[in-house]
């Protein structure tokens, strides 16, 4: 498993497209965001914006990161590495932990860079550090828990693209990262329940405020760890009709 | 010794393969060989551990194919599984470390399996700056690092020049010098011709035809004569055996060669005509290959 995590490893530092759409770009949206919604706004509706949009634009733009995950997956079935690595002793879910655990390290990095920025540009609060930590790692395990699902389930790569779209895009607007939650109708209020960057986004903003309710804590980490296990569960189960796609 | 017993695979209502049933001695290169479809990569991926839901057995030297057989054979694919960002030797690491060698032995069997295959000067460039011909026996080193004993081999040489073809070509006959067991699927009959000494014949599923290459020619391969000289026509060739017309001339086949061609001398001279070229035309294991599954198209 280490092998296969330190080639992975290797080739995401090298992947100069993951660095811009993993940080360069949600960076750029985060400025542009604030600088549109805080226009023409007193100083308390500014810094209310702000500490809304930092931690829901960290939280929507991770789960991009399925995008890379269902390209890496696709390239190893389609170039045949996958059934290589099976004729190896290799066991699968050696394998898929040794290509899901690189991006787990991405995507924490991602969000410490993303919440730095929004600290060192934008002076929000960072009240309750280890709890930030603690949620970003469980998050981390969430997002790639469900791009590693994802990956071995669809069948193409646009498909992967297309899915991602609507799990990152239309959880943000269902999550209340886009506007406050309070201005959606009821329904969508309900629906957001059952969404992890509802939870995430939720744990985030009280972490920074200093706010946090240890039970409160407890229920999203038990939330997102538990998505983030089916989504390797699925995996697991879903491999072997992965294999089987495999070309060689 | 790999035996292969009643193997059969389905893929929904499709038939991959029919009972198929193969011994493979101990030390012996195996060629495999079959048009499109036939089943040849359905078997291969059976023996690599690729494919787990099928019907038969697969003992190797008496044990039943299993995980941890997995360490006795080196797979080599058709196609070129390396990570192109990665050095060669990076490359090779990769793989050694899927088998658990590690520190000092994994650096030793690098440096010697990047002699095998040619390519310690370029052991620290990526694969991406290759030729096809380096990929292709970087492919087959990374199969090797564990030194197996069974050596499964899908088209090794596709898309390849001719230097590196023969450069392969000795790394096979020094994997049997070295006792290893080689399954080598091609198309290519005259490399299966040239290295192999068993053959099986795999079409639809089924073994059509299975032995030494040797007994298989001269079961199935009818001799021939190439003849070509002005005024020489299809009618007289066609009175010594079945013709047909072949670059300018006549491919005449017919199961007496030698007495065939004293016979075409005379008849040239008593009647005054030039003969060009009269020529042997050993057996192919091609023309068995045709004979066995016929010359049409299957795609």
């Amino acid at each position: 498993m280490n092998a296969i995590m330190i080639i992975e490893l290797k080739k995401h530092i090298q992947d100069k497209g993951l660095l811009f759409w993993m940080l360069i770009l949600p960076i750029i949206f985060t400025v542009l965001f604030i600088a549109m919604f805080t226009a023409n706004v007193d100083a308390a509706t500014k810094q209310q914006v702000i500490l809304s949009i930092v931690p829901g634009y960290v939280v929507m733009f991770v789960f991009f990161i399925m995008i890379s995950m269902v390209q890496v997956f696709i390239k190893d079935r389609d170039k045949g590495m996958t059934s290589r690595l099976a004729s190896t002793p290799i066991p699968p879910y050696f394998y898929l932990l040794g290509k899901w655990i690189p991006f787990m390290y991405i995507v924490l990095v991602q969000i410490i860079v993303l919440f730095l920025f929004g600290r060192l540009v934008y002076d929000v609060p960072l009240g309750q550090p280890f709890v930030l930590l603690i949620l970003s790692i469980c998050l981390t395990f969430t997002v790639t828990g469900i791009g590693l699902a994802m990956s071995v389930i669809v069948r193409t790569e646009n498909m992967g693209i297309a899915l991602t779209q609507i799990v990152a895009l239309g959880g943000a607007m269902l999550s209340g990262l886009w506007v406050p939650l309070e201005m959606m109708p009821d329904f969508m209020q309900t629906i957001s329940r059952f969404l992890p960057q509802y939870w995430a986004h939720q744990a985030f903003q009280d972490a920074m405020a200093g706010n946090t309710v240890f039970t409160e804590l407890l229920q999203t980490l038990l939330i997102l760890f538990g998505i983030g296990v089916a989504g390797f569960v699925i995996a697991i189960l879903r491999y072997p009709h992965f294999l089987k796609r495999s070309v060689n | 010794m790999l035996t292969i017993t009643n193997m059969e695979k389905h893929y929904g209502k499709i038939a991959a393969l029919k009972e198929v049933s193969l011994t493979i001695p101990s030390g012996s290169c195996y060629g495999l060989v079959g048009p499109n479809g036939a089943g040849k990569s359905t078997l291969i991926k059976i023996l690599a551990s690729i494919i787990h839901d099928y019907k038969g057995e697969a003992l190797i030297n008496e044990i039943l194919l299993n995980h941890d057989l997995k360490e006795k054979i080196g797979y080599i694919p058709q196609d070129i599984c390396l990570e192109e960002d990665i050095s060669a030797i990076g490359n090779l690491h990769f793989f050694g470390k899927l088998y658990g060698i590690k520190g000092k032995q994994l650096l030793k069997r690098t440096q010697e399996v990047l002699r095998l295959v040619g390519l310690s000067e370029r052991s620290k460039d990526k694969v991406n700056t290759f030729s096809g011909g380096m990929k292709r026996r970087l492919n087959i080193g990374c199969a090797l690092m564990h030194q197996p004993d069974l050596i499964i081999m899908d088209e090794p040489t596709v898309g390849i020049d001719p230097q590196s073809r023969r450069y392969i070509f000795q790394m096979i006959e020094d994997f049997k010098n070295a006792g290893c067991t080689i399954i080598y699927a091609s198309h290519y009959m005259e490399e299966v011709e040239e290295l192999c000494d068993h053959v099986a014949f795999i079409d639809k599923g089924e073994i059509v035809e299975n032995g030494s290459v040797a007994e298989l020619l001269q079961k199935y391969a009818i001799p021939s004569i190439y003849i070509k000289g002005s005024n020489i026509t299809l009618e007289v060739v066609e009175k010594y055996g079945t013709a047909s017309t072949k670059k300018g001339g006549y491919l005449l086949q017919t199961n007496e060669p030698l007495q065939v061609m004293e016979n075409i001398i005379l008849y040239c001279r008593e009647n005054n005509i030039e003969l060009e070229r009269l020529e042997l035309v050993q057996p192919r294991l091609e023309d068995v290959f045709f004979t066995l599954t016929g010359s049409k198209l299957r795609d």
